[in-house]
Parts: structure tokens; C-alpha cells; sequence
């Protein structure tokens, strides 16, 4: 095999210059702010204690490392930080892989030769979490290398390439030094950091949830468990959890306030904008069960005398999600619900249409304390993907969409 | 009827305080550990009762040790192992659990056979059936309701509180017994060093320490919320000990007293129960017996499997589909074919194999501690939960008494007289 994995040079002699035996390697080591796949240095263990051999220095490796140093020129090792160690921080640890979306163990490292500026160098290809890794691990060195090969040929290998690797660390200061960003994770689809997330331990999930940016944070704090979202968020302080909030959808926003503890929901109210802030007061007001317990207050509504090209402008602001945005709401200048556009009618008429002419006849809609079962129901005789929600004075107050109807359905399955 | 419905709504309500710790606490007075008390009754009378106290307060530091490591890690034991010790050290610690947990459920289908035959139902019947209602419970995830309901009938132990109470025992004797220490003659008699091994593997026994600390961090138990726990855990300990102390009481006075020095069978266990039930005897012990080999039945196996696949990286959980989590699935379902199966096997000495499995329980315990110690001293793991030296005097004590009383037993077999 032309690569190189991280258990056959673990433990391996390594021979200076002159081809004594000077120790064992005891780690591998990469230095991220210079490159995050190359091996940047060797470990190893003498008598006289750990040497830092660079990779430069090393010339082969077969039978064993061969550097091209004399022992004495060998480097006593200073400290680690800011050096990210294969054995220590890699083997056996988890870590995230964005394209399967889940968290795995590693078994293994593979590693392969390259040459850079016509200088040869070791670059990591993939973590190998699979049985391949795992078998080569625990047989090494009980059985002959040779039937060890042949063994490990016919098990098909598990492996993640190094770019899709995140690495979970969760000390602050280290995860600096070592540039763990996540920024790969970011870009999965919330539903699955979400999943991610879940699936560590708590000081991990911590540490994954501060290196995203507030609306990435934010969409994947909706979808996460409930039970989970409040460690995270009591593990969080009060302003950046205020600044995620209000990125999220207020509903949302709202039923996780309601999950707190009083002081702690005071807490972060104080730091939201006052504008969010009322809103989510508002929304906090109502309990849990009913249509304004489930409702966002994101919807598109417009003058019900305007046309279609006011809609049009007023869905460029708008700031909800794909659900809401489904239904522009009709409403008079007290507020008051006069109608419902569904998007699709919208899209194919001409701009000058007034909008009167394009609502769905009857008008359904809900009182703010109607139980959500009877929702559910609603949403099931009418085929509805959203209910605008009315308040005594039949004023629009808000929104239930499907995905809350759904949620609420699963919960009872 | 309304007072049934009102009983049932405070049972509700009790264990939905109720945590993990307790859980596993019952899960501990399993046939196995129903008959290895038994046992030391019996044939020991009160002598063994002195073993009570120390096992009682090893176990609750142990227990604790594993609740906090996982409220502050957030890890299981198996995983933590990994982490820190590597690949093969994790594997060598898997083998060893299989084979004594394997030992634990191959009990508890003993358990299901015995109380069983005691109303005359062929072990070939109960013990197939009961494999397949075990699996279609834990596979279907009716479990956790389930287990509302076992935990119910394990309250029946408070027939054994009864009937040690009603078997007029010697109060003043046993209850000097329980503080006297031992002399070094008591462990010269035959048969005392492998119960005493006994009696600690059935209390602390080794996939507990496993099943609790997953059941902690599965119940999301965080560093804050941690205390809560830490009594829950404490309760469940001292519950299941004051228990086992009236099981060895109650066979000390209806069997040690009247010359029935061992038990040949379950049947003969069930006699301690007469001073309370008289005729129901049987029937009580029988049902009880059979509720805690159930219960017990659908724990064990699905531990083991999860400790198993968390520690080697395999795809675990029953949330997923069987293709997506092949070897979880047959793992678990070979664990309960095998340890059903090995019952079937005609001849073979039930009683026996259950005091055995409970003595390899209590030769195994001591790798296990010394796993936890190290990894509950790492300053880096742990932070400022790190053991106090008392903590760590009493489990390293554990672990010496359990590797000294093995190495005297195998000793003793070796020269011949165990």
C-alpha cells in the first residue's frame, strides 16, 4: 500500500543520521495555522526524554523513520500547544462528519506522501471509522504484518476524507490556537447540525454551538430537542442568547423563553431589542397549547385595497420563513382580517390585479385560544398550510404554519 | 374502583420522581441476587450479615463515582474508557463485561425457568416464551411504560421486609451479627470466601456501573442538576441493601434455624416466605421471582449492547431502523437467544449456575474500579469533581478486598477446599 496510516508509525524506531536507534515515535504532530492536513513534525520518545524531530528532517520510512539528523542534533521538545497531536487529540475521539452528518469515533488515520515544492511531505487523506482501522489497531504487533495485510485487504475500508472532517474541541483557548472553526458544519442544513449537536456531550455541544454565527445558531437551536436546548441555552450568557433569539422564528423564540426559569427568561429579555422584545412578551402571554401558543408572528399582510404589485414589495421585506410566506393576509387599517391570497395565486396574475379578487372563499380562521387539537383539525378539513389567527376584535395576530401542526401530530403518535 | 384508579395515580407520580439511580437499584435485586442472599442465609445463618454494612457503603461510593462522572462528562463509562485508554484496552474491557453479563442474563432466564417450574410450567415452555415477549418488548420500545410496571412489582421485595420481620428472628444476634467484624475462623468455613465473593459481585455488580452512568447521561443530568441524582442514588443503594438484609435474615430464620442448611432450589427459598404467606409461599416468591427475572431480562441484554456498541464505535440506539444499525440489532438478539438457549440445555444445575454467575460478577468488579479510579482522578476529565481522598480510599479499598478475597479463593480451589 502506498499510504501510510497513523498506527504503522506510531511505536515505530527511529534512526538518526547515522543509523543508530535513538527512540519510538510517540505522536505525529500538525501545525494548523500553517496548514491543517500536512504533518508538520514527528514526537519522539527517548531516553532522555521527548524530541521534536520537524518533518524536514526526516528522510525514509521504511523498517522504521530515518531522519537525516544526528541524535545529538536532535530537539528537546518545549510544549504542545498550538500543535495538534494525531494520537492525543485524533485517535479514538470523535468527531464530526459533515458530509454523513453525524458524529463518528476514529479508528484510524490514513496518511499519504506527496511533495510540495519538489520537497516530499505527509499529508492526512482520511479518518478511517470503520472496521478496517479498528482490526488494524488491535492486531498490530500480535500478528505477522503480512497476514495482518492481507486481512485488512478484504475488509472494505470506512473512511471520511480530511475535508470533511470537523474537530470537536472544548476548551476555548485550545480550539483559538488550533483554528477549529466548524465552519463546514455551518453549512449544513440546520435539521442535521441539529442532529449533530444532539448526539455529543454536553461540554462538546457547547463548544460546537459558540462557533456558529447567530442565524446559522439560531435555525439549528429550532430543530434541536427541546431538553437540549435548554442546557445549551442555560450554558449560553444572556446577550448572545438574546441575539440568537431574535433571529429565530418567534414562536419558536417563545416556547424556549417559556422553558426557563423566570429569572433566567427576564435575563434575556432585557437584552433583545425592545421591538423583538414586546413581541416576545406578547407571545409568552399565551399558553402553550392553544393557536397563539403555536403562532408566529412573522406573516405578510397588506392593505386589502392594494394589488398585486403591493404584494410584491411587501414580500421583498419580509423576513419569515418559506412556511409563512405561503399566505398574504388581507387586512383593513385597524388591523382588522378581511382575507387570504395564497402565494400561488399571486404568481401568475398581472401587478395591477387587486387583491380582493384573488382570496380563497370561505375564510378560515381561528380564535388566539383555540386548543391546538382543534388546529390540527382545522388545517386537516381545509387542507390548510397556514390558519391566520384572530384575536376578540377579530384582529390578525399571528400565523400557525403546517411544520407546527406536524410537530404537535408527532408528539402524539 | 376510584381508590384503584387513585392508587394507581400516586404509583404514577412516585416514579416520575424517581430516577436512574433507583431504577438501577431494583434492577440489582435480581435472581440472582434473590438467591445469592438466600443462600448466605441459609447456609450461614446470621454469620454473613456482618458483610451488609461495608457492601452497602462500597456501593454507594461506587455509584456515585459513576453518576458523577456522568453528569460531568456527559460520556459513558465505555466511551470514557476509549477516550482516554485507547482501542484495546476498550476491547479487553468489552470482552470481560460480555462474558460476566452473559452470565447475568443466562440468571435471568434461570430465574424466569425456576419461578416458573414452581407452578409447574416446563422450563421448555416459559423460557422460549418469555425470550420472545423480552425482545418484541425492548424491539417494539414498550419498555420504558414497562418499566413503570416492573418497578411496581419489585415493591413485592417488601414481602421479604415482611417476612423477616415475621419469622420471629433472633433480633439482638442478627442485629450484632450485621456490626460485629469477622473473625479470620469464619472465613476458613467451606463455602464462606465464594459466598462472600458472591454477595458483592450480586450487590456492585459490574454492568450497573455501565447502565447507570448511560442512564445518567441519557437522562441529560448536567454538573448543576447533579445532587438530585446523587440522593436519588444514595436512596436506591440503601433501599436495595436494607432489602437484601431481611432476605438473609428471613432465610436465617426459616432455614438456617430449622437445619435446612442449602438450598437445593428456588423451591426451597420460597419457604422463607412461609412465616408471612403460609400457603402463598410459593406463589409469592414464585410471582416476584419471575417479575424480577423479567425485568431484569429486558435491562441486561439491552445494556450490554449499548455499552458494547458505544465503545466500539457501532451504530447504536433503537430509534434506528435494524439496517441501520445491523449489529446493535443481532448483538442483542444473539444475547437473548444464547442466554436463553443455554437454559434449554437439559440437566442442568440452575441453582448453581446462578450463585456462580454472581461470583464472577465479584471477581470481575475490581478491573472495572480500577478503570473508574483512574479515570475519575483525571483533573482534565473531571475538573473540580475529582474524588476525595475518602472516595478514594474506599474504592481502592473495594477493589483490593474483591482482588485479595478472588485470589484466596482460587487459591482455595486449587488446593482443594473452597
Amino acid at each position: 500500500m502506498t499510504g501510510l496510516t497513523l498506527t504503522d508509525l506510531l511505536g515505530s524506531p527511529v534512526y538518526d543520521a547515522n543509523g543508530t536507534a535513538g527512540g519510538r515515535v510517540r505522536e505525529v504532530a500538525i501545525s494548523p495555522q500553517d496548514d491543517l492536513s500536512r504533518v508538520s513534525a514527528v514526537i519522539v520518545k527517548t531516553s532522555s526524554g521527548d524530541r521534536l524531530l520537524p518533518y524536514a528532517s526526516i528522510s525514509a520510512f521504511n523498517g522504521g523513520v530515518k531522519t537525516s539528523k544526528p541524535f545529538a542534533e536532535w530537539q528537546l521538545l518545549e510544549g504542545s500547544e498550538g500543535m495538534l497531536l494525531l494520537e492525543r487529540d485524533l485517535l479514538d475521539q470523535q468527531v464530526i462528519d459533515v458530509h454523513g452528518r453525524k458524529v463518528v469515533r476514529v479508528n484510524d488515520v490514513d496518511l499519504y506522501r506527496d511533495t510540495l515544492n519538489q520537497l516530499p511531505i505527509l499529508k492526512i487523506a482520511s479518518v478511517d471509522v470503520g472496521a478496517r482501522g479498528a482490526v488494524r489497531r488491535l492486531l498490530k504487533g500480535a500478528v505477522p504484518s503480512a497476514a495482518l495485510r492481507s486481512l485488512l485487504r478484504r475488509i472494505p475500508p470506512r473512511a471520511i476524507p480530511w475535508e470533511f472532517v470537523d474537530l470537536i474541541e472544548s476548551d476555548p483557548a485550545r480550539r483559538v490556537k488550533l483554528k477549529i472553526s466548524n465552519d463546514r458544519l455551518a453549512e449544513l442544513h440546520p435539521a442535521d447540525i441539529a442532529d449533530i449537536i444532539e448526539d455529543l456531550a454536553p461540554d462538546d455541544r457547547e463548544a460546537v454551538f459558540e462557533t456558529l454565527d447567530h442565524d446559522v445558531a439560531a435555525d439549528a437551536l429550532e430543530e434541536v430537542d427541546p431538553k437540549f436546548q435548554k442546557s445549551i441555552v442555560e450554558s449560553l450568557d444572556s446577550d448572545r442568547v438574546a441575539d440568537i433569539m431574535e433571529e429565530m422564528n418567534p414562536d419558536a423564540a417563545a416556547d424556549l423563553l417559556g422553558d426557563l426559569s423566570d429569572e433566567h427568561s427576564e435575563a434575556i429579555l432585557r437584552e433583545m431589542q425592545p421591538e423583538d422584545r414586546q413581541g416576545m412578551r406578547d407571545l409568552l402571554e399565551f399558553d402553550e397549547d392553544t393557536a397563539a401558543g403555536r403562532m408566529t408572528t412573522y406573516y405578510l399582510s397588506v392593505e386589502f385595497g392594494g394589488t398585486v404589485a403591493d404584494a410584491i414589495a411587501t414580500l421583498r421585506g419580509f423576513e419569515g420563513g418559506p412556511a409563512a410566506v405561503s399566505t398574504i393576509f388581507l387586512t383593513d387599517s385597524h388591523g382588522t382580517l378581511v382575507g387570504a391570497v395564497p402565494l400561488s395565486n399571486l404568481v401568475l396574475a398581472p401587478s395591477t390585479q387587486p387583491l380582493l379578487s384573488l382570496v380563497t372563499e370561505p375564510m378560515i380562521s381561528c380564535h388566539q385560544e383555540t386548543p391546538e387539537n382543534e388546529v390540527a383539525e382545522l388545517f386537516d378539513k381545509y387542507n390548510l398550510l397556514t390558519l391566520p389567527v384572530v384575536n376578540d376584535q377579530k384582529m390578525l395576530v399571528g400565523v400557525v404554519t403546517a411544520d407546527d401542526v406536524v410537530g404537535f401530530l408527532r408528539r402524539k403518535i | 374502583m376510584r381508590w384503584l384508579r387513585r392508587w394507581k395515580i400516586q404509583i404514577i407520580v412516585l416514579f416520575s420522581v424517581l430516577g436512574p439511580g433507583f431504577i438501577t437499584a431494583n434492577v440489582d435485586n435480581d435472581p440472582g441476587g434473590i438467591l445469592t442472599y438466600s443462600q448466605a442465609g441459609a447456609q450461614f445463618g446470621y454469620s454473613l450479615l456482618w458483610t451488609m454494612i461495608p457492601i452497602t457503603v462500597a456501593l454507594i461510593v461506587v455509584q456515585e463515582m459513576v453518576a458523577r462522572m456522568g453528569a460531568v462528562t456527559g460520556k459513558g463509562l465505555s466511551d470514557l474508557i476509549r477516550e482516554e485508554y485507547g482501542l484495546r484496552m476498550t476491547v479487553l474491557v468489552m470482552l470481560g463485561l460480555v462474558i460476566t453479563n452473559f452470565g447475568n442474563i443466562v440468571t435471568e432466564f434461570a430465574g424466569i425457568a425456576q419461578s416458573m417450574e414452581l407452578f409447574g410450567i416446563s422450563k421448555y415452555l416459559s423460557v422460549p416464551v418469555c425470550a420472545v415477549i423480552v425482545w418484541l418488548l425492548v424491539i417494539k420500545g414498550a419498555q420504558k411504560n414497562v418499566e413503570k410496571i416492573f418497578l411496581a412489582g419489585s415493591f413485592f421485595y417488601l414481602t421479604y421486609i415482611a417476612a423477616g420481620v415475621l419469622s420471629h428472628p433472633d433480633w439482638t444476634h442478627s442485629l450484632i451479627a450485621t456490626v460485629k467484624p469477622p473473625t479470620l475462623e469464619s472465613f476458613r468455613e467451606k463455602g464462606a470466601v465464594f459466598t462472600v465473593i458472591g454477595l458483592v459481585g450480586t450487590t456492585i455488580a459490574p454492568w450497573m456501573q455501565f447502565y447507570l452512568q448511560a442512564s445518567i447521561v441519557e437522562k441529560g443530568v448536567t454538573k448543576r442538576q447533579y445532587a438530585a441524582s446523587r440522593l436519588d442514588v444514595i436512596v436506591g443503594c440503601i433501599f436495595t441493601d436494607v432489602v437484601a438484609w431481611f432476605i438473609i435474615v428471613a432465610c436465617a430464620a426459616a432455614l438456617y434455624a430449622h437445619g435446612f442448611r442449602n438450598i437445593a432450589s428456588a423451591k426451597d427459598a420460597a419457604e422463607a416466605l412461609r412465616p408471612l404467606a403460609g400457603q402463598f409461599a410459593f406463589i409469592l416468591f414464585a410471582v416476584g421471582l419471575f417479575n424480577a427475572a423479567l425485568f431484569s431480562a429486558t435491562i441486561l441484554p439491552l445494556s450490554t449492547v449499548y455499552t458494547v456498541c458505544e465503545g466500539l464505535g457501532f451504530e447504536s440506539g433503537l430509534d434506528n431502523k435494524f439496517s441501520e444499525a445491523p449489529f446493535f440489532y443481532w448483538f442483542y438478539t444473539l444475547l437473548i437467544a444464547l442466554g436463553a438457549g443455554v437454559i434449554l440445555i437439559p440437566g442442568l444445575p440452575l441453582l448453581k449456575i446462578t450463585l456462580g454467575s454472581q461470583v464472577v460478577n465479584g471477581m470481575v468488579l475490581p478491573f472495572v474500579l480500577v478503570f473508574m479510579l483512574l479515570l475519575i482522578n483525571k483533573k482534565e476529565l473531571m475538573g473540580e469533581y475529582v474524588n476525595t481522598r475518602f472516595f478514594n480510599a474506599i474504592a481502592w479499598a473495594t477493589a483490593g478486598v474483591c482482588i485479595l478475597l478472588g485470589v484466596v479463593y482460587a487459591v482455595g480451589l486449587a488446593t482443594g477446599n473452597s
